[in-house]
């Protein structure tokens, strides 16, 4: 079976890495960038199922990543992760085409779960064409 | 907003206590100073203005009526000493000097002078050279002569004569009135001695007081009546002649030390000249007698000056005082409000950092959390650890994890904490956030032996609502109720939740087992700046932000209390708001 594709957005380096190897692990290809701009410009070079996108990051934040990316790739389906803080840019990221949010901290297993919906969701409407 | 630097305005502080009440009192001192200037000086100026003029207008009147009486006295004096004369003229020259030599005829004509009064002592009849020729009366002058005297000498030339007083043949103080008549070349002389008593008493017949005297002097000074209290007839008169004057007057006369008559330190005098003779007619009074009435409206009027300066002062202490009470209240409040500012700048600043704080802090916490979770991964593809090992590391593990969603927990709190000021609109899950709150308010209960009862109806449905504002409401009243249980070891707040199908809403009620609200204070719980707490314990504010929370989102809170034994409040909150709940919350807020 075809291991679904990530890109993990997130400037939180440790954060990012520690999630590349646990997703890494439970079988997912993932892909880090730390910044907004370097998401944006890979999502053009290469495909990705599920994004997993953080939303409050320095330079190029959340939602303008976000809807460049949808920009780009209007498929992919993007999980955001938020502070708790931040919960109106979550709503306001699903209302721009997000598949869901999470707050964190976020537990692993909370966190696949959501990216499996996130990529049962991306085959369905990918079927349909 | 601002934050003001910490200022501890509480004036539990003794220092600044002090301070106040010296501020207190100095302001006390100054107005009363102010108001007394204000109202006693005009007061003095013109009482003393109106005193001045009537003093001066009194002194006048009376020295002027004292005048008046001894004017009026001297025509009196005079009247008679012409009446007496004229008495005299008529018989001399009526009457032959033949039929007056007759014993007989003066004795009648004598008593005829004398009918009525008694003004004559004596009647003479006397020729040119002196000689008595006829006498009636009570002395023995009939072998007299006049030549050498005075009186005799005078009227010889001046034809009418009145003497001074003076003692004569017979040795006793009187003065004679003699009038002449000419014959061809000879010249009848008709002698009268008036009666020294009733003169006297003519002088005296003047009203004044218990110290008033009167008395006739002549230009020596001489006494030519015997005054009431100093002095004897032809003896030397009271007053020296120094303070006489030529021209009728009215002076004060003050006695010096040296004056053996002391009697009356201070006198009014008036007195005046009879043309003939040529004595002075003197009144006095003790001047205090004479200026009584005068005094004694002034003393009056003095009297009720310092009655309304009495009456001044003390309206202006009362007023004076409860003005300050005003100005202290006013501060009170004032002091109240501003607290009540600074104590949301407080929270606004708290509620900014709070939320840098548990933003900074997810993200070291999730980071943890993955860290744990790459351990796990690790401790499953170990293979030289045993599984006691193990099992060992992951209990770690799982207790760090739960750790970090304890930490979770208590940012998620103090984010919502932070969003108080921003008016918010989300689904509610009552329970669950009735839940969050206690959680926040678990650690304070705890410490006062407080346990949580919680009864809430299971699947109440999500409504609209402003968490933030609620959190506010619910933190305020288990507050309150953890308070009530204040000098009790422990006690009991009961959260229960209720649908009110009836009223589309839910009912909720915090009850305790604390001390209770007295009926007295009922009626005010709800007032905004009442509390029951010390002071610097409690704004006051509480209950009344929290009442017109709850209206403004259309819901209602009561309560009910017994004394001693605890405290309920009933809180119902409609499942849809009013629409125009939203734009009150931010009145509400501020």
């Amino acid at each position: 079976m075809k291991r679904p594709r990530i890109l993990l957005v997130d400037d939180e380096v440790a954060f990012a890495n520690n999630l590349l190897k646990l997703l890494s692990k439970r079988g997912y290809d993932v892909v880090v960038e730390y910044n907004g701009a370097d998401a944006v410009s890979v999502v053009g070079d290469k495909e990705f199922d599920v994004i997993i996108l953080d939303m409050k990051m320095p330079g190029m934040d959340g939602i303008a990543t976000l809807k460049e990316i949808k920009k780009k790739a209007p498929l992919v389906e993007v999980v955001i992760l938020t502070g708790h803080g931040s919960i109106e840019s979550g709503i306001e990221g699903m209302q721009l085409g997000a598949f869901d949010f999470l707050m964190k901290p976020v537990r692993i297993d909370d966190l696949q779960e959501k990216v499996s919906e996130a990529y049962r969701r991306k085959l369905v409407q990918g079927e349909r064409g | 907003m601002e934050l003001k630097q910490e200022i501890d305005v509480s004036t539990k502080h003794p220092h600044l206590e002090k301070k106040g009440k010296e501020r207190y009192s100095k302001l006390y001192r100054k107005f009363i100073f102010l108001t007394l200037i204000c109202s006693v000086v005009p007061l003095f100026l013109v009482g003393w203005g109106i005193y001045a003029y009537y003093s001066g207008f009194s002194n006048i009147r009376i020295m002027d009526y004292f005048k008046n009486q001894v004017d009026h006295h001297r025509e009196i004096i005079e009247l008679f000493l012409r009446e007496r004369t004229s008495d005299l003229q008529l018989v001399i020259l009526t009457h032959s000097p033949d039929s007056l030599q007759n014993q007989g005829n003066l004795r009648r004509i004598f008593s005829v002078m004398n009918q009525g009064h008694s003004f004559f002592t004596d009647l003479g009849l006397i020729d040119d050279e002196g000689n008595h020729l006829a006498y009636i009366g009570p002395y023995d002058l009939m072998d007299k002569n006049y030549s050498n005297t005075v009186w005799f000498k005078e009227v010889m030339t001046k034809g009418i004569y009145i003497s001074d007083m003076f003692a004569g043949f017979r040795n006793a103080p009187h003065f004679v009135i003699a009038v002449t008549r000419i014959d061809g070349n000879r010249k009848w002389i008709l002698r009268a001695s008036i009666d020294t008593e009733y003169f006297r008493s003519l002088v005296e017949d003047v009203k004044m007081g218990a110290t008033g005297e009167v008395y006739l002097s002549n230009q020596e000074g001489i006494l030519q009546t015997t005054p009431r209290f100093s002095g004897k007839i032809m003896g030397k008169a009271p007053l020296p002649l120094e303070f006489f004057s030529e021209e009728s007057s009215i002076g004060i006369y003050e006695s010096d030390s040296s004056d053996p008559d002391k009697r009356f330190p201070r006198q009014l005098v008036a007195y005046t000249w009879l043309e003939n003779p040529r004595w002075k007619l003197v009144v006095k009074q003790d001047y205090a007698e004479a200026f009584r009435d005068a005094n004694q409206a002034n003393r009056a009027a003095l009297i009720f000056l310092l009655f309304s300066l009495m009456i001044i002062l003390v309206i202006s202490l009362i007023i004076t005082r409860h003005m300050i009470d005003i100005i202290k209240k006013q501060d009170k409040d004032t002091d109240s409000l501003n607290k009540q500012l600074v104590q949301a700048g407080k929270l606004a600043s708290l509620g900014e950092l709070s939320a840098g704080v548990a933003h900074e802090i997810n993200n070291p916490l999730a980071i943890i959390l993955t860290e744990s979770q790459v351990m796990r991964d690790t401790i499953d593809e170990a293979t030289g650890l045993n599984d006691e090992v193990k099992a060992e590391l992951i209990d770690s593990l799982s207790q760090t994890e739960s750790q970090v969603h304890r930490c979770s927990l208590i940012t998620q709190s103090l984010l919502k904490f932070s969003r108080r000021n921003k008016s918010q609109r989300e689904m509610v899950n009552l329970n669950v956030f009735l839940e969050e709150v206690i959680r926040l308010m678990d650690g304070k209960a705890k410490g006062m032996g407080i346990q949580f009862v919680l009864d809430l109806e299971k699947d109440i449905p999500s409504f609209p609502s402003d968490p933030s504002l609620l959190q506010q409401v619910f933190i305020n009243l288990i507050n309150n109720a953890a308070d009530a249980h204040e000098g009790k070891p422990y006690g009991t707040i009961s959260i229960g939740t209720r649908t009110d199908s009836h009223r589309h809403g839910v009912e909720i009620t915090v009850g305790d087992t604390g001390s209770g609200i007295s009926p007295e204070n009922m009626e005010k719980i709800f007032d905004p700046f009442f509390t029951t707490k010390a002071v610097g314990k409690g704004t006051g504010l509480g209950l009344s932000i929290t009442y017109s929370t709850i209206k403004a989102v259309g819901g209602d809170i009561s309560v009910r209390s017994t004394i001693g034994k605890g405290t309920q409040f009933n809180i119902f909150l409609p499942f849809s708001p009013p629409d125009n709940a939203h734009e009150n919350r931010e009145e509400v807020i501020t």
